[in-house]
């Protein structure tokens, strides 16, 4: 929602989601996700750099900065030079202090072939930002001389931003008559060995998507139901190989894109989380069990009227008259209390689908592959984002710590069932392990 | 092309072990000639900025030294009754004593600093004695005594804790015992100061409830099997 203060002055209202993500923000911890693009030529900097400075102006909500009020937080339209492009990094997704970066919430990489942008979650979710990454692209083969028409992802720089586009959908849709309440069962909490302070291992599986549905299909499922099965046996079995004396049951927290739900064309936040779970005291799962168990799930709770529910009752906590009058501070602290003990131990890992990726055919040619990164974990879990661009389908493993149990169950159930994977990997290893 | 003997996965070119399992990659086809691969990642590593210790040691330094002179100099040129501004010093000169291990020199032993913040206390004791109307006779006789006893448990508690037993029941008897010893020390110097002569009045009943817990903590540390049974049911 934008609010007018005077004409030369506007300001952004968070969105729902994003109210929660400043709060859990730390020397340590930022909420912060990357779309990376693999070209099929080397990035040329300067380019790039022209074409974020002619796409972000685009997108008026990313281009500022995070301020504190009185009550809650707001985003402030930014004019500092920058964000700037920079030489990648191996340990991405590192935190992002508000006052680094000449302020700005979005940074941008390139090495060799590839482009990264990362952004602040309380910016936008993945759909939001393979906006900007898009239009981005868009411009820098513009520049190279590639005609690239605006559709689907990929925006009109020419043409004003819609009210619509960064509206906060949510207020719009929280209409149902009932909250239903928020369920906090015991989950199984990973327990792995912290890496090194700042230390991302990102595993990445690619794997051809045809196979993948094809697999899927075999088990009756769609490639998202079949990859979250996946890996919740891959929790299942972790949890076993531990010796647990009373076993938990493992659950996934899936952000679901509701845009497909609820017709929205904004730019920022418009997820909510499902949490398909596996009970391992109810007896053995196999894994065509286990697949059958999470498509139940899914086709029962990812629905517009259960989604609407669950909407309403996070509107309804923003909402409220007592919450809206204290003060900042003590939100933060509720909410970041709250958001460790309750929500992180809600879930066992975190799983995201940004399904098969539209992108204009005139751009087709010149990107090779698409991966997203979730981030750093709250905790010492791993984060899987799956992203499908050209046959490719790309998962991304994401965690702080040394183990990679979860990553090696995951990918040896698809070689079991006939996927071919192809591993890439930023992890290293010390001189001294004769690796 | 490089398959995981254990994984059965495709590994990148760049890669020489298996990320999921460690194993590493030997391609006999690759042995004489290893191809040169792009790494699909950078080689570079960023490390976040923070604040340096030596940084924030100037700003506390500068603070609390502007903070001396400024109350310094409104004592001796505005506000001229009494030397108030001794107290003010004295509690800076403390808090910059404390910092020292944690700030400027963080290899200080422990031991040492904890002498050094006693060694602070006292002269601040001192510095109030200057403008107190009784004199030097209650430092003397009051303040420096509690102090040492104060400094000596401290040491010999953390003496324990480092070397003996460092645990939760440990660390509990230690904090029970000093207790009990500080009250008794605090009347003991009270009496002598007041009376003449030391007697145990209300620090008696503190040395017996802490008698009381220290028996019950030890006959737990003593017994393995009540010792794990209680830190089972009171873990936290």
């Amino acid at each position: 929602m934008t609010i007018k203060r005077r004409d030369d002055e506007t300001w952004y209202k968070l969105d729902l989601s994003a109210t929660v993500y400043p709060t859990l923000q730390s020397r340590r911890y930022s909420a912060i996700y990357r779309i990376r693009a693999r070209l099929t030529k080397p990035v040329d900097p300067k380019l790039m750099q022209q074409a974020l400075d002619l796409a972000l102006p685009r997108f008026p909500t990313f281009k500022t900065a995070m301020r504190k009020g009185l009550f809650w937080r707001y985003l402030e339209p930014n004019d500092r030079p920058g964000p700037f492009i920079q030489e990648d990094i191996r340990n991405s997704c590192l935190p992002l202090p508000f006052h680094a970066c000449n302020r700005y919430l979005v940074r941008l990489y390139y090495y060799d072939r590839s482009v990264s942008l990362e952004m602040h979650h309380s910016l936008a979710d993945g759909t939001g930002g393979m906006c900007l990454m898009q239009t981005m692209l868009a411009q820098y083969l513009k520049l190279q001389g590639v005609d690239v028409p605006p559709e689907g992802f990929v925006f009109d720089i020419d043409a004003p931003a819609d009210s619509a586009e960064i509206e906060d959908a949510y207020r719009r849709y929280a209409t149902a008559r009932v909250k239903p309440p928020r369920k906090s069962d015991p989950t199984y909490l990973m327990h792995g060995t912290a890496e090194d302070f700042y230390t991302l291992n990102t595993i990445i599986g690619v794997a051809p998507v045809s196979e993948v549905i094809a697999t899927a299909k075999r088990y009756g499922g769609t490639v998202t139901e079949y990859l979250c099965a996946a890996l919740l046996q891959a929790l299942l079995q972790v949890q076993r190989e531990e010796h647990r004396r009373k076993e938990l049951p493992v659950r996934l927290a899936m952000p679901v894109n509701l845009r497909r739900f609820f017709p929205s064309v904004t730019v920022r936040n418009f997820i909510s989380m499902v949490y398909p779970c596996i009970d391992p005291r109810l007896g053995e799962y196999t894994f065509a069990e286990i697949v059958d168990e999470t498509r139940g799930y899914l086709r029962y709770y990812v629905n517009s009227h259960f989604l609407r529910g669950d909407i309403t009752k996070n509107s309804s906590t923003e909402r409220n008259p007592a919450s809206r009058i204290t003060p900042l501070f003590i939100k933060d602290l509720a909410i970041s209390t709250a958001y460790r003990f309750v929500q992180n131990r809600n879930s066992s890992a975190g799983i995201t689908n940004m399904g098969n990726l539209a992108v204009p055919d005139a751009m087709r040619p010149y990107i090779e592959q698409f991966d997203i990164c979730m981030g750093q974990p709250y905790s010492r879990r791993t984060n899987c984002s799956i992203i499908s661009y050209n046959d490719r389908l790309t998962m991304n493993f994401s965690s702080t710590i040394i183990e990679a149990d979860v990553e090696r169950y995951f990918f040896r159930q698809l070689v079991r069932d006939g996927i071919h994977v192809l591993i890439e990997s930023n992890k290293e290893y010390p001189e001294d392990t004769g690796i | 092309m490089a398959y995981c003997v254990n994984c059965g996965v495709e590994l990148d070119k760049s890669l020489r072990a298996c990320p999921l399992c460690n194993t590493p990659v030997v391609n006999p086809a690759d042995l004489a000639a290893p191809k040169s691969a792009v790494d699909p990642f950078p080689a570079k590593r960023a490390v976040i900025e923070r604040a340096k210790r030596s940084d924030v040691a100037i700003l506390v330094s500068v603070i609390l030294l502007a903070t001396m002179a400024a109350s310094g100099l409104l004592n001796l040129l505005l506000y001229r009754t009494g030397a108030w501004s001794l107290a003010i010093i004295g509690g800076c000169v403390v808090g910059w004593v404390i910092c020292v291990p944690v700030l400027i020199y963080t290899r200080l032993p422990i031991y040492v600093s904890i002498l050094l913040d006693g060694l602070s206390v006292a002269l601040y004791l001192y510095l109030i004695s200057i403008t107190a109307a009784q004199g030097v006779d209650w430092l003397l006789k009051l303040g420096f005594p509690i102090l040492t006893l104060a400094v000596v448990l401290a040491e010999v508690m953390t003496l324990l804790i480092r070397h003996v037993n460092h645990s939760f029941l440990g660390v509990s008897t230690y904090v029970i015992t000093s207790i009990a010893l500080m009250c008794g020390g605090i009347e003991g110097v009270i009496d002598l100061y007041f009376h003449g002569h030391a007697s145990l009045g209300w620090s008696a009943v503190v040395i017996t409830v802490c008698a009381v817990i220290d028996a019950a903590l030890i006959t737990i540390l003593s017994r393995r099997r009540l010792r794990g049974e209680v830190r089972r049911r009171l873990h936290f």
